[in-house]
């Protein structure tokens, strides 16, 4: 299951070989991570693949999820619709 | 309707529920009453719900249980909306998720993943 193809972000398409590479040749920490290649900023808001970009990046750079720059939450914390804030249809 | 399950091992045999007919793009389908949207059209085969909306590969439900936003779709004129958290409806109109144009992003992008769209605006951009 190291396939470079292996997707880990699917809102953004983002593969296991791409997070690799940029984690390797930038030393991101998780956030510089998500900012550099979009993994975890798509519509599902990181839900499916935030452990997987902490569990990769613990792995290959013995980095742990720390709290100083961690992958956020950001309100809202679900795709809302415009409507649903208070608008029309 | 073949591919539910008739006869459980636990269960016994599944009673045949109310049938509903609603539309997938277009086409007919018939689901069980209390089936989303997603269930139904798995019990036909249909795994593809939409494609990611730059690159164009297919996706179908993923999670299954609205975490994820894999399966969203357009129902009954509303988009976005995730099937596998929807019920069927009485002729309820789905439709899959589209390709969307790409027109801001740059053509000669490195890791660009389109090839057809960034083709033709260097066209376009060359034929003026």
């Amino acid at each position: 299951m190291t396939s470079p193809d292996m997707v880990i972000c699917r809102c953004e398409e983002v593969g296991l070989g791409k997070l690799l590479q940029t984690a390797a040749a930038h030393g991101c920490s998780a956030r510089e991570l998500k900012l550099r290649t979009r993994a975890g900023m798509g519509t599902c808001g990181g839900r499916s693949c935030r452990s997987l970009i902490l569990a990769m990046l613990e792995e290959s750079a013995s980095q742990a999820p720390g709290h100083d720059m961690p992958l956020g939450c950001q309100p809202p914390v679900r795709p809302v619709s415009f409507s649903m804030l208070g608008g029309t249809e | 309707m073949d591919r539910r399950i008739q006869h459980h091992p636990v269960l016994g045999a599944i009673a045949p529920g109310k049938t509903l007919t609603f539309q997938y793009n277009g086409k007919p389908y018939t689901a069980l009453h209390g089936d989303t949207v997603a269930a139904a059209l798995l019990a036909h085969g249909v795994r593809q719900l939409r494609v990611h909306e730059e690159s164009g590969s297919p996706r179908g439900f993923y999670c299954n249980i609205g975490h994820c936003y894999e399966c969203r779709v357009t129902i009954n004129n509303r988009p976005g909306v995730r099937a596998c958290l929807t019920l069927v409806e009485a002729d309820m109109e789905v439709f899959s998720g589209e390709r969307l144009p790409a027109p801001l992003k740059h053509p000669k992008a490195k890791d660009s993943s389109e090839g057809r769209d960034s083709q033709l605006l260097q066209k376009g951009l060359r034929e003026g």
